[in-house]
Formats: C-alpha cells, structure tokens, sequence
C-alpha cells in the first residue's frame, strides 16, 4: 500500500515537473518571439521612413515597395503596411489576408519620432514620419500579429521527448533511491512492530531478536556503504601517509644507526643531522640545521674535509675519511667519512652526506696494541743488550780471570731464563685473554703439585743461596682446579720469592685448611714491596721501583698479572702481605671442592 | 796524561757493570749513578768528562737528566751519549736539540763504545 502510494506521488510529482519545464519553455520562447517582432517592426519603420514616395506609392508604376515586403514576408506576421497623411487618409496600404489597417489616429509625436502602440486585435503597430515631403508630410505604419501560442506547435516533438525522458527517469530513481532505503525500511518495520507489540506489553524475544538482526544487517550495509565510499578518499590520503609513513620510518632508520649522520644540502646548509651527532661533536642539533658548516664547526680537520665538497671537484665525487679529536668532547676519537648524496649514477645530487663515528674504542686499543709491542720489544731487547754485552765482557776477559767468567756465564743463563719466561708468560697471557685458555677443573690433591713445584724451584734457589722449604699439613682438602694452569701461577710466585731474595735468604711455600678453602702461601726474605706498589703489583706490566737495588732483578710485569688472572678464572682470590726489608707473602685462597662432585686425581 | 772521567747514568745494574770494567780497563775513571738524581749529584760533586746515559730509567730519566746537566753547566761542553734501544724518531728530537749528543743504540758492544770514546778525545 505505502509502496503504492509513493510511486504514485512520484508520478504525480514528475507530471507537475514537465508541466513546469513547458510553461516556463513557452514562456520564454513568447517572450523570444516578442522581442524578435518589436526588432523587426522598429527596423521596418525606420527602413520604410526613408523610402522615397513615389516608390511606396501602390498608385504609381508597377509594385510598390509594399507590395514587394508582402510578397516576400511569409510567416503571417505582418498585418498591414500603410502610408499616411497628415490628416490620416490612406495614401497607400497593403495588408494580409483578413486583416486591415485599423482607423485609430496617431499620437502627435509620431510626426517627429518612431513609436509602438499595442491595438486591440492582437496588434503592435510601430510607426514614424515619412523623410520624403513630396507629398506633404506623411506618415508609416507597420502592424504585426502579436506572437500567440500557436507557434509552440513546431516544438511539440521536441516537449514530447523531453517529457518522456524525465518520465522514464522518475521511475529509474525511485528504484535507486528504494534500494538503497530497502534496509532502513525493514528496519523502521520491524520497530514499528515492536513498538506496537511494546503497547501491547508482549515483546516476544524472536521480536526483538528479529530487529537486532534487521539492525545488524542495516548497520552492516551501512558501513559497507561507508567504507565504498571512505575507499575513495582513503585512497588519495593513503597514498599521502604511506609517504609520511615512508619518511618516517626512514627517519628512525637514519637516528637508530650508532654512527652520528650529517647531511648538508648542496649549498652547503646542514640539511638533516641525527641525534649523535651531538655527543659526538658536543653541538647541539638545532644549533647546527640550517647552518653552514663554518658556523658551528670547531674541528678544522673535518672543515678542511668538508670544503672540499663545497664546489665542483673531481675528487669530490668519492668518499674521504678523516680521523680527528673533537674540539668540543674531550678525551674521543672521531672518524668522518664524507661522501657525495647521488641518485641515478650520479645525475642526482642531493649534497654531501657525512658520517661521524665514535672510535674512542678502536684508536684506544691500537695505542695499547702498539704500547704493548714497545714495551714487549723494549723487555726483549734488555736482556739482549745484557747478554750480548756480557758475551763480549767474556770473549775479552783474561783466561784467569775466573770471577768474572762465571759472573758472565751466570748472567748471561739468568738473562736467558729471563727471556723464557717472559716468552713463555706472553703466550700464556695471550691465550687467557683471548679466551683460548679456558681452565679444565678436576679436583686435585695439592700435596702432589706444591711438591712438584717445590722441587722445581730448588735448584734455582740453591744457586742464590736460598732455604726453601715446604710446609704441608697431613691432610690437605681437594681442590677443583686446572692443574696445569696452576703450576705456571705457582711457579711464577715462586720465581718472584727467589728473584727478590738477598742472599742467605729463604722461601717457605705452606699450604693450610682454613674454613671452607685452602690457603696456599708463598713467603720470602726478600726486599719486600712498599705500600704503594702493593695494589699494583697485579697489574699488567707493572714492576716495581728497583732503584736501590744492587743486583738487576730482571721482571717483565707479567709473572704476578697472570698469577693473578689464573686464581681468579679458579674463583680464587690472591692476597699480598709485605714489608720492606722483611719480606713479602702471596696467599692464593681456593674454595674447597664438595667431596662428591668431580674426579679425584692424584 | 790525566785520567778522564765517565759519568755513567742506568738503572740496569748489569750493563754498569760491564761498561764500568771495559772502560776501566780502557783506562777511563768512571763513576755510576742509577737515575737522573744521583747523577746531578755526582756531578755537583765532580763534573765529568763525558756523560753516558740511559733513556728509561726510574727515578729521573735521561729525558730530563740531559738537557738539566747542559743548563746546569753551560760553560761545559762535555760530551752527552745517549743510550737507548728506542728507534723510534720522537725519541731523538729532544736529544738533537742538545749540543754535541750523540746516540748509542742498544744492544751495545763494550768494544765499540770505547771507540767511540777514544775517537772523541783524539
């Protein structure tokens, strides 16, 4: 029914529409044709006011100039031509078939000026004074036939199209416009429904289980709508926030890298700079964008670098680097890498990009390297000069210069031995640091090793004469260590107790079980260490002041370092207690292994 | 023909020792300090004739003890022979900058250095 009446509306609706359209067409085409007419007429008049009499004249020879306009004019328009006198007789006339020149007189001003009047009859009649006065003053008069309706018979096939055509349209839209209101229509039902059964206090849950669905499908078509539509528009924006998004990411890219990045643009301003720039350099970002680099750049490596790229050389199309000191951060190592920003072989530039990285670390470790290698060549070369000094001391002593002999042999073995060790040392401290000397802990009886090393140590003790002697108690607790590394630790304490005696002295090595963990002692009477070399001792390549020694104790800075380093890969600790002139005892203190874990090897 | 006299400045003992019984032998009086101090304070004692000096030394080094014994004594052109096993070029500029120093490279021959001390008293 609702349906019905709708459609019907929208009939009744497109017919008020084309009656419209028409009438206001006809309208204008009327008034078109008016204007057309009045044209016409004024232009007739005027043309006709400057003819000569005797030609307008029907009397005279032959057709007037009247007779010929009637003649030639043919779409009924013109009603009548007439010449006038002064007192309003007709000295030539012609009119159309059925009409005649009405007898209403002219107004006075017709003899100086053209007029319009509108006559009854449906006539406009326009007229004016006739220039020539040959027969007296004279007058014209042009009637036409006001443009009636009929004229819009030409245009009924045209109206007729054009009326079908919104005809056909309506019906076309209404089946548009229902279908997109289908589900809207449902949905207004099934409230309605609701409604009427809410009066009657019997919601049913189907009821309302219909509608939320009606709803959900309504909401569902909806959005789709929405979406088909959003798709449209989110097309163009999304095209515009994948570049955003582009840009970002390229952005977080360029400030998570760990180098510091510059960019300058082609005139030379900083174009983009990333936040490490800042430690790296100690300027503030802001301060430095938009800038030229003379402005804020202190490091007259990196501008000397920079101002090469600034014009068109040859070299600039390759990357330089330059290793500098910051003049705004202390205590850093920068490298600059500065290279041309092109695109498509180079037929793009987008200026210079230059990237600044942190090689504190680097630059560090090669000093140490090559202070390391000074130094190990300098411990080298030492008891090289020594012994070839003393080879030579020999080869020139006289045969019976016995004293001096065996001091030369005896020197020369020490400085030897010294070599040895230090080579055998370095390799050790090479593996341990670079973790190649990794410990393979057993548990190990100690008695067997402490002798062994005890024994190792006698002869060189007893060729200083030195007392060693070894101090163990009956029952020792098992220890989980690497036995091998262990004994180069041992030895090298042991060596040291033996190196800085005096002579007649003695080296007691004793182990001990206290709570927990086995103290192992080295104690000599040597010449002790003072209290500020105590904590330094351990230290890499740190030797102790021999100034007032009499005899040269040759040390290389190695033997208590990597002592040290092999109790503490066995979670042991190493403990120093000394007095100058008295004495020195190294403690290493191990974790007794539990009993259970681990193998026991004798 | 008097006796002359060799300050010799090293913290090795072993290389006093042998370079004090050559050039003993070559008939040189010789005295050893073990750094920088003790030798300024031989020399305030008894300048010597020519002064033999390691570079690294504890104490005082022969960085500092060389130019200090030509400022203390400028009326004392004595010879200055500076031994070292460093190569490296740094090393010799301080030491160029002094007037008649010369370098001895280490490993030194005992033989040689008396040489070189007998060519400079020629």
């Amino acid at each position: 029914m609702k349906l019905n009446r709708i459609g019907i509306a929208l009939i009744a609706g497109a017919l008020v529409v084309i009656a419209l359209v028409v009438i206001l067409l006809v309208h204008r085409q009327q008034s078109s044709r008016s204007a057309d007419v009045r044209a016409s007429g004024v232009s007739l008049v005027r043309a006709l006011s400057r003819i000569p009499f005797k030609y307008l004249d029907s009397d005279s020879q032959g057709p007037s100039v009247l007779n010929t306009l009637f003649a030639y004019q043919n779409n009924g328009e013109l009603a009548y031509a007439a010449i006038l006198d002064a007192n309003g007789r007709t000295l030539a006339d012609v009119a159309g078939r059925g009409t005649f020149v009405p007898g209403a007189a002219l107004p006075p001003e017709a003899a100086t000026s053209f007029g319009q009047r509108t006559l009854p009859n449906g006539l406009i009649e326009f007229y004016g004074p006739l220039a020539d006065r040959s027969a007296g003053q004279a007058f014209v008069r042009v009637g036409f036939h006001q443009p009636g309706y009929a004229v819009l018979a030409r245009d009924v096939q045209f109206m007729a199209l054009l009326a079908l055509t919104m005809f056909l349209l309506v019906p076309l839209v209404y089946v548009v416009v229902k279908r997109e209101m289908a589900p809207l229509d449902a949905l207004g039902h099934q409230l309605r429904q609701i409604g009427d059964v809410g009066i009657a206090q019997q919601a049913s849950a189907n009821d309302v289980r219909e509608l939320a669905g009606s709803l959900q499908a309504y909401l569902q078509f909806a959005s789709q709508r929405i979406a088909q539509l959003e798709r449209g528009s989110l097309n163009a924006s999304a095209d515009n926030q994948v570049l955003q998004y582009g840009s970002k990411k390229l952005t977080a890219a360029l400030q998570s890298l760990p180098d510091g990045l510059l960019m300058l643009a082609p005139g030379g301003l900083v174009s983009f700079a990333s936040d490490k720039v800042e430690p790296l350099l100690g300027v503030a970002v802001d301060a430095i964008l938009e800038q030229p680099v003379d402005t804020w750049c202190r490091d007259p490596a990196l501008r000397t670098l920079l101002a090469r790229y600034a014009g068109n050389q040859r070299d600039t199309l390759h990357a330089h680097s330059v290793d500098f000191t910051p003049a705004n951060v202390e205590g850093k190592y920068l490298s600059a890498t500065v290279q041309p920003l092109t695109a498509a072989h180079g037929a793009m530039a987008f200026g210079t990009l230059v990237v600044l990285r942190d090689v504190t670390r680097e630059q560090l470790a090669r000093q140490a390297g090559n202070d390391f290698v000074a130094h190990v060549s300098h411990e080298l070369k030492s008891p090289l000069n020594v012994i070839g000094m003393y080879a030579e001391t020999l080869a020139d002593a006289d045969a019976d210069d016995e004293t001096l002999r065996v001091e030369s042999l005896n020197v020369i073995q020490d400085e030897i031995e010294r070599m040895n060790a230090l080579v055998g040392n370095l390799l050790n401290v090479s593996k341990l640091e670079t973790g190649s000397m990794s410990p393979e802990r057993n548990r190990v009886r100690l008695d067997d090793l402490l002798r062994d090393a005890y024994e190792h140590a006698l002869p060189r003790a007893e060729g200083k004469q030195l007392r060693v002697s070894l101090d163990l108690p009956r029952e020792l607790e098992a220890v989980a260590i690497d036995k091998d590394l262990f004994r180069i630790a041992l030895n090298n304490l042991l060596t040291n107790a033996i190196k800085y005696n005096r002579p007649g002295g003695s080296v007691l090595l004793a182990a001990r079980n206290e709570d927990h963990e086995i103290v192992i002692s080295v104690r000599d009477t040597g010449i002790g260490i003072a209290g500020a070399d105590r904590e330094r001792v351990f230290d890499k390549f740190y030797r102790v002041s021999e100034r007032d020694a009499k005899v040269a104790r040759g040390g290389h800075g190695l033997g208590l370092y990597l002592a040290a380093q092999i109790v503490e890969l066995h979670h042991g600790r190493i403990a120093l207690e000394s007095e100058p002139g008295i004495g020195s005892t190294f403690s290493i203190h191990l974790k007794i292994a539990p009993a259970a874990s681990g193998v026991v090897t004798l | 023909m008097t006796q002359r006299h060799i300050l010799l400045v090293d913290d090795e003992p072993h290389v006093t020792r042998v370079l004090r019984l050559a050039l003993e032998k070559a008939g040189y009086a010789v005295t050893v300090a073990h750094d920088g101090h003790a030798a300024l304070a031989c020399m305030a004692q008894q300048l010597p004739d020519v002064l033999i000096s390691d570079i690294q030394m504890d104490g005082m080094d022969g960085r500092t003890l060389c130019p200090l014994a030509r400022s203390t004594y400028p009326d004392h052109d004595f010879p200055i022979f500076v031994m070292t096993s460093m190569t490296a070029l740094e090393e010799r500029d301080w030491a160029r900058a002094l007037s008649n120093t010369e370098f001895l490279e280490k490993p030194l021959s005992p033989r040689q250095l008396v040489a070189r001390l007998a060519r400079c008293f020629a």
